[in-house]
């Protein structure tokens, strides 16, 4: 079997929610998403929920290979992108190709990806993440309430800009999850926002009234010294790592030990690369948590991750590309299926729909780095979120 | 598809050579495997040769965990037999057993996908890179120099390790007998010595010294204890050869207090650290770390299959490019120095059963093991170079 030819689909994308963070608590529902489909001269075709247009540069170390050598393909790239690094768009992209590799050798054995992997555990447990600042007190409970009436015992709240509300947040996934859970796990996340010091004044504080399972991103995701003194000075366990590229960019994080739980997935160059952090976690004892992503397709590679803890579940409604996705939520796990591959089938007729629509507006994503961030609290200015 | 059978099968044979090191100058030219066959619904056999002294614990563990169970799902097995052990550990006996399951687990997975286990990796049929392995010192100089002249000759490497650390001299001439040897295929040969945990880091420092006034050496191998961090480190930091070790290493977890204080420059993995499975865990965390690792001597020569699977793979042992019993075949060719992989599928390993059962014994004799003689005296602590007694022993074996 060769690899012949290659698609990379863009298009506009409007949730059923908006999504934000302390970068952009105001939140929006539009989105900018690609597929990247891989051909091949047999007729099966991988597919990925992302891409970009440097899948053109790298589509030549792979053109008429064999794609079941995924591991070959994934270092010819690696070494391709050796003088640039892998970051940046050519890491994106990389990541991209390594996914639909898999999602090809596993339609070649006929078996869905987690059982290529080895894996005979087709349930992956998952947790609640809202990514709502933008959401108010109500519907913030509504979303953590649904996932908690599915058996999620576990959610993650966004915080950072505003110790008050931030605290009456917490405490409104506390009562959500608490109404299926006794003593449901809660985790914090400040993306970035905060200065270590000021990270340690505020999760102390929160510390007072809640148990926090982890504290997410807060100082910079570099800072390995700043993440250390975080965890040495807070109860809970310090999650970072979703905004490094790789298992190298891992090292200093694991070798100073700044990191308690490490936030991963498979754009941490693909699913080969995702492996290889897991695995490198393990040998330390250190747990691992897949981030979210389109059609919770990292939960086919958790289930065979050592040291997994459980899979980010946000559900904001942005599968509308997809006739089928990893969608079946039961009793706080994704339950996976039969379907060969990774699970995702695109829908090619509301793909152009999509791709023709005009929304009248242009997303506001990605987010600038918010004012203030490192340095001091820039508060919530009124209307800036709905509920302010 | 379901695992419905086990067999395991003990058998003996004789070496090519006599083979042993530091620990056994004199010797040892029998050799004790074991064959074992998870056999599938379908017929599919898939197989792995090893784990002679664990057929209790592999049993258990079939009975356990294996028996009924799709052997597609390889690791999710791996994972309950790791955790089966966990009060006693999963290491010793219960890593032999674990191991050789694991090979043959994978070995199944990848004859069920019909493709070689290569394939099966991810990897691609690159040539692999490789060095002949001694394991002779009992040999006597005259002998030693015509069998690295063999493997240069017929199989063109370029590399080779010899076993050193009884007789310092002893050691230098031979050093300058391997050398020569490969100088036909190369300018450069790359020299690997390996004095198997015999010396203590000092003595280990004033040898290799010595050493490497005259030899720009690839790496010195067990160097110290395999549990001494700080003494393997204290080597590495002492001299210019890079420190090898990890080889008597059973588990993943074994392998923190090496990372951590990095205490060894190439780190060694083997498919009987808890499998191919594990084999490729260390590896991964080894590359976190920047470190290279090489594969050690194995049956079939299946360390290449994974040798193309994993990043940062130096090169792989080679004790015998050729198998050494007609009790089963190979299709991993040594070729200019390399491996060449082939296509049959799974491991690519074939059993002959009518030599199998010409092989077949009851149980292991006492001289068959890998290291029938135990540590030897003076280990650790000053070199004893072997007596009259073992080098006539020796030589007439």
């Amino acid at each position: 079997m060769k690899i012949t030819d290659y698609r990379l689909e863009t298009y506009l994308e409007q949730m059923d929610r908006p999504l934000g963070d302390s970068n952009g608590p105001e939140g929006d529902d539009l989105i900018v998403s690609n597929i990247l489909i891989i051909e091949t001269d047999e007729g099966i075709s991988g597919v990925a929920p992302l891409g970009n247009k440097q899948v053109d540069n790298l589509f030549k170390i792979i053109e008429n290979k064999d794609p079941r050598e995924t591991f070959t393909h994934w270092q010819n790239m690696i070494r391709y992108a050796f003088k640039g690094g892998d970051e940046g768009e050519v890491h994106n992209a990389l990541s991209a190709i390594d996914i639909a590799l898999w999602d090809i050798k596993a339609k070649i054995n006929n078996e869905p990806l987690w059982k290529t992997l080895g894996s005979d555990d087709p349930k992956c447990k998952i947790y609640a993440s809202d990514i709502g600042y933008c959401l108010d007190d109500e519907e913030l409970f509504k979303f953590f309430e649904r996932m908690s009436d599915n058996g999620v015992d576990s959610g993650k709240v966004k915080i950072g800009l505003s110790f008050d509300d931030d605290i009456r947040r917490i405490g409104i996934v506390y009562e959500a999850l608490a109404k299926n859970h006794k003593r449901p796990r809660i985790m914090i996340d400040s993306n970035e926002y905060w200065s270590v010091k000021k990270a340690i004044q505020s999760i102390n504080k929160i510390e007072e009234k809640f148990d926090i399972f982890w504290a997410e991103e807060p100082a910079r995701r570099w800072d390995y010294r700043g993440l250390n003194l975080v965890s040495k000075n807070i109860k809970a366990a310090v999650a970072t790592g979703e905004n490094l590229n790789n298992v190298g960019d891992f090292y200093p994080l694991i070798d100073n030990q700044s990191v308690d739980i490490l936030n991963v997935s498979s754009y941490q160059s693909g699913i080969t690369g995702l492996r290889q952090i897991g695995n490198f976690a393990y040998a330390y004892e250190l747990p691992v948590t897949t981030m979210n992503c389109i059609g919770n397709y990292n939960a086919q590679i958790a289930t065979s991750i050592p040291n997994h803890l459980m899979m980010e579940v946000v559900d904001p409604g942005r599968e509308k590309a997809y006739s089928k996705w990893n969608n079946n939520i039961d009793d706080g796990f994704v339950i996976m299926d039969e379907t060969p591959g990774i699970g995702l089938i695109v829908d090619e007729n509301k793909l152009k729909e999509m791709q023709n629509t005009d929304y009248g507006r242009k997303p506001k994503r990605p987010w600038f780095r918010r004012e203030g961030a490192g340095l001091y609290i820039k508060e919530l200015e009124k209307k800036e979120v709905k509920w302010k | 598809m379901k695992i419905i059978e086990l067999k395991t099968t003990l058998f003996e044979f004789q070496l090519d050579r006599v083979m042993g090191d530091a620990n056994s100058p004199r010797g040892r030219t029998r050799s004790a495997s074991c064959l074992v066959e998870l056999i599938t619904d379908e017929g599919l056999i898939g197989l792995s040769i090893g784990g002679g002294n664990s057929i209790p614990q592999i049993q258990s563990l079939y009975e356990g965990i294996i028996k009924g169970k799709d052997p597609r799902s390889v690791f999710s097995l791996w994972k309950k037999m790791v955790e089966k052990f966990f009060k006693g550990g999963h290491d010793g006996l219960a890593n032999d057993a674990i191991s050789v399951l694991d090979v043959a687990l994978w070995d199944l997975k990848s004859k069920i996908n019909e493709e070689p286990l290569w394939k099966t990796l991810g990897a691609s049929k690159k040539d692999v890179n490789v060095y002949a392995s001694d394991i002779a010192l009992p040999m006597g100089d005259l002998e030693i120099g015509n069998w690295y002249k063999k493997m240069a000759k017929n199989y063109g490497f370029k590399s080779a390790k010899l076993k050193v650390g009884l007789d310092q001299d002893s050691d230098l001439r031979r050093l300058e007998i391997m050398h020569d040897a490969l100088i036909m295929n190369t300018k450069d040969p790359i020299l690997y010595i390996d004095s198997n945990e015999y010396w203590s880091p000092k003595q280990t420092i004033r040898k290799v010294s010595e050493m490497e006034e005259r030899f720009s050496l690839g790496w010195i191998e067990e160097p110290a204890r395999r549990w001494d961090f700080l003494g393997l480190k204290k080597v590495s930091e002492a001299l210019k050869t890079p420190v090898c070790a990890g080889e008597n290493l059973d588990t993943l977890g074994d392998f923190l207090p090496y990372f951590h204080h990095r205490s060894a420059d190439v780190i060694q993995v083997s498919h009987g650290m808890t499998g191919i499975t594990g084999a490729l865990q260390i590896a991964d965390a080894a590359y976190g770390l920047e470190l290279p690792v090489t594969l050690g001597g194995s049956t079939g020569i299946i360390h290449a299959h994974l040798a193309n699977a994993i990043p940062n793979c130096i090169t792989v042992e080679i004790p015998h490019p050729e198998p050494e019993t007609k009790v089963y075949e190979w299709d991993v060719k040594i070729e200019n120095g390399y491996a060449k992989l082939g296509d049959k599928h799974g491991l690519g390993i074939t059993i002959n059963y009518e030599e199998l059962a010409k092989a077949k014994v009851n149980k292991i004799s006492s001289g068959s093991g890998p290291s029938p003689y135990g540590r030897r005296p003076g280990a650790g602590l000053y070199e004893i170079p072997p007596s009259k007694d073992e080098i006539k022993e020796a030589s007439s074996k």
